[in-house]
């Protein structure tokens, strides 16, 4: 049985949510929402578990990922709630829930640990560069460029991305197995085949590539911001984890090369991105803008920080201009490392994974349904 | 006799008459009728020149019975009784044929309407002949007025006829005045305390040299009709008092409704399990401890206990849910950090400043929860778990359509209010009717909401239906104006469309005074016939058309005057065929 926990609002406050007892239930935001569907029915639904305090069904529940807060329900909701942002803190409290170790609910309630964390890595990196750092060789190459390679050898910069990648994806991975058992075998009553688990899998790559739920909401725009953003990211991190030795190069190429081509356009796709939702959350025109908490403004301000370092290394490469390469690559990979420390598996980018296996989980509940029908 | 002169009048009303019937063909065809003088028609005959016309023609052709074919009788007939007394005319020599809501506006065949239209008319015309004149006639009034009941709405009609200066008997069973405000702690919406307020009405009334308090006293019985009451008080064993009165005020009140016949909420097995009565006496105390004397840390309130439920009372009892809310309210004054549910069925919040109080209350950390009333009430049990809250409730609840549990110490039961068991007693012995929920009917729940179809008798507060203490005092004014405006008039008109008994036809079955909803007639034992009280009897022709041997007779509404009627629409009818 679902036992009420009044106190549970009040924790869930420290992710975000503001005066929940606003709502009446009209089911004005659920009838406009574009994305709700039989069987996902919110974010009505998740207000009035919220109101009662019932973590049982929170924590099984697969909704939150399913909205994309496009807004549209906070605009028309008649009592001002603003359920998209209740369904956004509802997000954090969940990736607070799958993580075991612990770390994410405090990154996201306490600004003593989330910074305290990124600081201490970022003098880690500093630190390690100092340390292992090679005689510096201030000399140019023959195109003039400075001799980064000579700074940070692509292999050992390589061995270290692959065992930050291996960490962070068995911490993203083990927190999607909880995701999964929290929604799937908690939250389903009926057992679902291996064949079915097969069958609806291309759900889970088609939405994690192009997120078709996400072009659902009226403005379109978003979409298509975020879509370069992400594509961008993408891009970038299979350049750096996988051809880093082909990536960073003392060579300058022409303009037209793949591997300038494939880095100017994933830095203008991360620019547009950002540019969109930091101009957004500064202006607050639209709902989904107007509460920013902790965690949005700080993946913010360090992806765009990132960026610009990444951006700095590449113009002082290229002009030759040995001290500031060096400093701008030490300030890249001191930003970059907590980031995608503390983003990946444990703060707002989590989302990349559990959004797209979101839609696969409520595939797979949904197969369940028709069965049970 | 002298020689029957009838004047017809056809009315157009616009054309709501006029386009359905032909109102120049029933003219022409009336006026041909024997004993018709004069037949006319008109566009609107209910207007000044309508009526002036009438008027004129009684004068000019010595009319002395006239029939207006227009709208109903409800409508117009006061108006046109009114037009043959100005014309010298008395006004009973009159009758109407409804050619409009029972002919123009419900058919659509103009010649099969033109032809019922005739009907009718043609049976008015055959009534009418047989009018009587009727004589209005009216009784004195006696100034001094009884209230039964010394509630909140008791009092406060006692005390504006006594501040008016004339004698008022307020009569109150049980030992103390204030009746079910006395447990009240707070009121809602404002949160103003109930004691103090009414023990300044209670000195007010007790004080007041034109209020006589009679308390543990009961009425039996009362005699007599409007302006001229009396009774015998019933005061334990004093000896017998006899009153002589000229209005009576109904405040009987409600009593609350009792828990223990929901048998989900354990009330009376459960000692935390408390009704809203129990709690505002614990909050009046200032000590809100459970029976083991804790503090209680979970407090769930229920709503619609026994109210809103077919099972007990179907009706909604009005003022449960404001009163929770202002529970939640104490409460969370008096215990910042306790855990407080409201279970609701629905939240009413009508009426001025009562939505503020939800708003308000909502804003308090209480976790407010629906259920269903009417298919599925929570069931509260004992916790068998050590280290857990002592009861646990449970139910389905609404808006999530999940089945949930709730821990608590403490479980607040709004009862909801029901009638007092004598209530039957009271109605009869003032000769005032009760409805299917015990509440007292009042002559029109809009028009007339505090008299009742007995005159002389007025009902306020919540024995004629759950209402708050400001609707229950605002009754009781209006009662109040109501009864000082029949006493300023010192004589009131009544019914003379009344039965009267023919003694030598009379056997005395009195089946008659059975009937009577007015309590109008009465036997006499030495004459072994019945009598009415033509006072109290509304004209209704029950007692008349029940008597076995026809010897009551109802006056406009002789057995000739209705089969007279009957015969001049067949007549026509026939003649039309």
């Amino acid at each position: 049985m679902n036992r009420i926990d009044p106190n549970l609002t009040r924790d869930l406050r420290k992710f975000g949510i503001r005066d929940w007892n606003d709502c009446y239930h009209c089911g004005t935001c659920t009838a406009t929402c574009p994305l709700t569907a039989q069987g996902f029915l919110f974010p009505r639904k998740e207000i009035r578990l919220m109101q009662m305090g019932l973590k049982g069904p929170i924590s099984t529940s697969v909704e939150p990922w399913l909205c994309y807060y496009c807004g549209e329900c906070s605009e028309r909701c008649p009592r001002k709630a603003n359920p998209g942002e209740l369904m956004m803190s509802l997000r954090r409290y969940l990736t607070s829930l799958y993580d075991w170790t612990g770390l994410s609910g405090k990154f996201y309630t306490s600004k003593i640990w989330e910074l305290g964390f990124i600081i201490f890595f970022a003098l880690l990196v500093i630190l390690a560069f100092i340390l292992i750092l090679p005689p510096l060789d201030t000399t140019l190459t023959d195109q003039g460029g400075v001799k980064i390679n000579s700074f940070a050898p692509p292999d050992l910069v390589e061995y270290f991305d692959w065992a930050m990648a291996f960490l962070v994806a068995s911490l993203l991975v083990s927190n999607i197995f909880r995701m999964y058992l929290r929604v799937i075998w908690t939250g389903t009553k009926q057992r679902i085949s291996l064949v079915e688990h097969v069958r609806e899998f291309w759900h889970l790559v088609f939405n994690f590539s192009v997120q078709p739920k996400f072009s659902k909401c009226e403005d379109r725009s978003y979409w298509l911001y975020h879509w370069l953003l992400m594509s961008g990211y993408t891009i970038m991190f299979i350049l750096i984890v996988v051809f880093l030795p082909w990536f960073q190069t003392e060579n300058i190429f022409p303009a037209w090369h793949p591997q300038r081509v494939l880095g100017y356009y994933a830095t203008i796709g991360l620019l547009v991105g950002l540019g969109a939702a930091i101009i957004g959350r500064i202006r607050k025109k639209e709902i989904k803008f107007e509460f920013s908490h902790v965690s949005d403004w700080l993946f913010l301000i360090m992806l765009s920080l990132t960026v610009i370092t990444g951006i700095l290394i590449h113009i002082f490469r290229v002009n030759g201009m040995p001290w500031a390469t060096y400093i701008s690559y030490i300030a890249h990979m001191a930003i970059l490392v907590p980031m995608i420390l503390i983003e990946v598996p444990f703060s707002k980018w989590s989302h990349l994974a559990y959004r797209p296996f979101a839609v696969y989980f409520a595939r797979l509940k949904k197969s369940t349904m028709h069965q049970s029908r | 006799m002298e020689e029957v002169r009838i004047g017809v009048y056809v009315c157009w009303c616009g054309t709501n008459i006029a386009k359905m019937v032909d109102v120049e063909d029933v003219t022409r065809k009336i006026g041909a009728l024997p004993g018709v003088v004069i037949s006319k028609n008109y566009k609107y005959m209910c207007s000044d020149p309508g009526q002036e016309l009438i008027a004129n023609d009684i004068r000019e052709h010595k009319l002395n019975r006239v029939v207006v074919a227009a709208c109903s009788p409800r409508i117009h007939e006061l108006t046109f009784r009114k037009a043959l007394e100005k014309a010298g005319l008395n006004a009973y020599l009159f009758e109407m044929a409804n050619i409009r809501e029972q002919d123009s506006w419900v058919h659509d065949n103009r010649e099969e309407a033109t032809r019922k239209a005739l009907d009718l008319v043609a049976a008015a015309i055959s009534r009418v002949r047989h009018h009587e004149p009727l004589d209005k006639r009216s009784v004195s009034i006696n100034s001094a007025t009884v209230v039964i009941g010394g509630g909140i709405a008791g009092m406060s009609a006692a005390l504006e006829i006594a501040n008016a200066g004339k004698q008022v008997y307020l009569i109150e069973k049980s030992d103390k005045l204030g009746g079910l405000v006395n447990h009240f702690d707070l009121t809602y919406p404002y949160l103003y305390d109930a004691g103090s307020m009414l023990e300044l009405l209670i000195r007010r009334t007790t004080c007041h040299p034109n209020v006589k308090v009679y308390l543990n006293t009961v009425i039996r019985e009362v005699h007599g009709f409007i302006g001229n009451f009396e009774t015998t008080l019933h005061a334990g064993t004093r000896k017998a008092e006899k009153l002589e009165f000229g209005n009576i005020i109904v405040a009987t009140g409600l009593k609350p409704f009792d828990a223990s016949r929901v048998h989900q909420y354990g009330y009376g097995r459960l000692p935390d399990v408390i009704t809203s009565v129990e709690f505002e006496n614990m909050l009046h105390t200032g000590e809100v401890l459970t029976k083991a004397g804790k503090i209680p840390q979970n407090i769930a309130i229920i709503h619609c206990v026994g109210s809103r439920n077919p099972g007990f009372h179907e009706y909604c009892s009005r003022t449960c849910c404001m009163v929770a809310l202002k529970f939640a309210n104490q409460l969370r004054s008096l215990l910042p950090d306790a855990n407080i549910y409201d279970l609701y069925a629905d939240m009413r919040a009508f009426g001025k400043g009562c939505e503020e109080l939800y708003t308000t209350t909502s804003r308090k950390k209480i976790t407010f929860m629906m259920f269903d009333q009417q298919e599925e009430l929570p069931q509260i049990i004992k916790s068998v778990v050590p280290d857990d809250p002592p009861m646990l409730i449970f139910f389905r609840e609404k808006i999530s359509g999940i089945g949930v549990e709730v821990p608590a110490d403490m479980v607040i039961l709004m009862v909801g209010v029901e009638a007092h068991p004598d209530v039957k007693e009271i109605a009869h012995a003032v000769g005032i009717s009760i409805c299917g929920n015990s509440f007292f009917i009042e002559k029109h729940p809009k028009l007339d909401p505090v008299a009742t179809t007995t005159g002389g008798v007025y009902i306020v507060g919540a024995c004629q239906g759950p209402k708050g203490i400001s609707d229950a005092v605002c009754q009781a004014k209006a009662a109040a104006a109501r009864v000082l405006g029949t006493i300023n008039q010192s004589s009131v008109h009544v019914e003379v469309t009344t039965a009267v008994v023919n003694e030598s036809l009379c056997c005395g079955c009195q089946t008659c005074n059975l009937v009577c909803p007015y309590t109008a007639i009465r036997f006499d034992k030495d004459k072994k016939v019945s009598y009415v009280n033509e006072v109290l009897c509304k004209g209704c022709g029950t007692c008349g058309s029940t008597c076995p041997t026809g010897a009551i007779r109802s006056k406009h509404f002789t057995d000739q005057q209705i089969l007279s009627q009957i015969d001049g629409l067949l007549t026509m009818a026939l003649k039309q065929e």
